[in-house]
């Protein structure tokens, strides 16, 4: 459906003006597709906040008009007479009488109070940090050039393009998954920046080029698009759905990555609502993970997708960092339509996992997880 | 939230019957708030703006200064009753006198850093959640107040008719002249397109 079409629908929706059938059909065509969901609700706050801008301008004319009327000279008067709400029968004793003689005194003896307190506290804090290791949020790419050695291993390989990648190994790596059957993929921002090409890896060896179509740098997502390789099978659908909703604490997460040059699974459960220092755009995850399983998706018992992996604090243990999808989906509906030339992402909600034991969902997620390879100039 | 009435269940009958009366008055004065009523609307604020006045100037404010503070805690009221979330735990006269003198203490605190409390009487409310709720709303109206100057015309009356004159597309159309109403959606569609990249682009970085 094109977008204005759906804009309208949205404007009769929110007036009430859809019939019964029409309703059904929206209802349906939100449930399915969570950028127009997410496109709803955008549009939806945003005639909220047209609504409550045209109701106060006119409720202050009216006070205005109001005030204008006003016998000034009257309020005045009454206003020297005017004495607080009493509900009770205000009293004025002895230790308010004391308060208001001291008051001076004791705003100062105060003042020298909360200075030495908050002195000593802020002398403290710079003792401790200058004695601490620096809390740090690590970003989980890879550097390959240590594992050159082991790439230089497989020389015999004589398919091409492995060789053109052994000649210049990449620099950096990561992890990523498929967000359309027919080669969108999503990962982070810091691990294809700076990038001169990508090439994404399946879990079987096959290396295909990619794109960056999208970055986000505020939200660290990257969106990819494998093109122009004809050796690149479109899929009919994707094994896993996408979850917009927030999800509960404690529940039970997975995640498929490639910390190494082979898919390494990870399981945890959710600890909070919130990422690196209250960030509420990112879950904590209490999941082992390594340089390599950023862009990797975080799945939950079911199989929906609730997150991407984009790192982990080094000064605690099992502190890791997730983004949630609906920041993922308000990412992708901020893409401008022509950098997607023209085949937009087609995201679905639908899952064939739920009721799959994890070794089998595994099995089918792997295959729509790609390790990402970066190439850049040395500098 | 406690009103001395539930502290004192022992208050003697004239008492009761004082406040049974102020609240059957302060109902009757909400109702007439949400309908819109201006003959309501001047009567509470002719009621109370003596009493915000009061409080006003005799903590370093002006007319002026009382005008505004007084206004906007009608504002805060105003905007909780017609989303139908006001819960009232004390006398109007109360809630509004507890709403100016905070919002009064918090220009005070912007205008000097001198943290000096008022001279008032202590029978407040807590009004703390209302507030709050109130700078989210602010925020929310001065950025649209600035995303629709930055709009421009003709959209900005074209959304504002549509939006919140809940005009129909057919009036819109014959207002401003279109051909037909699909070329008037076109343009609808275009505009709220432009307001909803300029209103997002600095509210979701706030958020």
């Amino acid at each position: 459906m094109d977008e204005q079409k759906f804009t309208d629908w949205i404007d009769k929706w929110l007036r009430d003006e859809l019939t019964e059938t029409e309703r059904l059909e929206f209802e349906t065509l939100r449930r399915s597709d969570p950028i127009l969901d997410q496109r709803a609700r955008d549009q939806q706050q945003l005639a909220r906040a047209m609504r409550l801008y045209g109701q106060r301008t006119d409720f202050r004319k009216r006070l205005n008009r109001i005030h204008a009327e006003l016998d000034m000279e009257a309020v005045r008067q009454e206003a020297q007479e005017a004495s607080a709400p009493a509900e009770e029968p205000a009293r004025k004793g002895r230790v308010r009488q004391l308060w208001q003689t001291y008051r001076p005194i004791l705003a100062v003896a105060a003042s020298v109070a909360v200075f030495t307190t908050f002195g000593t506290l802020m002398l403290m804090r710079q003792y401790q940090s200058s004695h601490k290791q620096q809390e740090q949020y690590s970003m989980l790419r890879r550097d390959l050039q240590a594992i050159r050695r082991s790439q230089n291993a497989i020389l015999q390989d004589l398919n091409a393009r492995e060789r053109a990648l052994q000649m210049n190994p990449g620099q950096v790596a990561g992890s990523s998954f498929l967000l359309s059957p027919d080669g969108y993929l999503v990962t982070n921002t810091h691990i294809v920046q700076d990038a001169d090409s990508v090439y994404i890896q399946s879990t079987k060896g096959d290396i295909y080029k990619a794109k960056v179509v999208y970055t986000n740098k505020a939200y660290d997502l990257a969106i990819l698009q494998v093109r122009d390789d004809s050796s690149f099978r479109a899929r009919t659908a994707l094994p896993y759905g996408f979850e917009a909703g927030p999800s509960d604490l404690g529940e039970r997460v997975f995640t498929l990555g490639f910390p190494r040059d082979e898919v390494v699974y990870g399981e945890g459960y959710l600890s909070s609502q919130t990422g690196y220092r209250g960030d509420s755009t990112a879950y904590q995850v209490a999941i082992s993970v390594n340089p390599g399983n950023s862009g990797g998706p975080l799945l939950d018992e079911k199989g929906n997708v609730i997150g991407i992996i984009s790192g982990k604090q080094t000064s605690t243990e099992g502190a890791t960092f997730a983004i949630k999808t609906d920041v993922l989906f308000r990412t992708i509906s901020g893409i401008p339509t022509d950098s997607l030339k023209g085949s937009p992402i087609r995201m679905s909600r639908k899952n064939g996992l739920a009721k799959l034991p994890r070794k089998e969902q595994i099995k089918k997620i792997q295959e729509s997880v790609f390790m990402v390879k970066v190439f850049k100039q040395e500098k | 939230m406690r009103g001395p009435k539930h502290l004192h269940p022992s208050d003697n009958e004239r008492n009761d019957a004082r406040r049974n009366d102020a609240r059957s008055d302060d109902a009757r004065l909400l109702v007439g708030l949400a309908d819109g009523s201006d003959a309501v609307l001047a009567e509470l604020y002719k009621r109370y703006f003596p009493m915000v006045l009061h409080l006003i100037l005799n903590n370093s404010g002006s007319e002026d200064d009382a005008k505004d503070i007084y206004q906007e805690a009608l504002i805060v009221l105003y905007e909780k009753v017609s989303e139908g979330s006001l819960e009232l735990h004390c006398q109007l006269k109360t809630y509004l006198y507890s709403v100016s003198r905070r919002l009064w203490l918090k220009q005070l605190s912007k205008r000097s850093r001198n943290g000096s409390g008022l001279i008032d009487q202590e029978n407040l409310a807590d009004v703390d959640d209302d507030l709050t709720d109130h700078h989210a709303r602010d925020r929310q109206f001065s950025l649209m107040a600035d995303s629709l100057d930055r709009l421009g015309e003709p959209c900005r009356t074209l959304l504002e008719d549509f939006y919140i004159r809940h005009l129909s597309m057919q009036d819109i159309t014959d207002k401003f002249g279109y051909t037909n109403t699909d070329n008037a959606k076109t343009q609808k569609y275009k505009c709220l397109m432009r307001l909803k990249r300029l209103f997002f682009s600095v509210y979701k970085e706030e958020r």
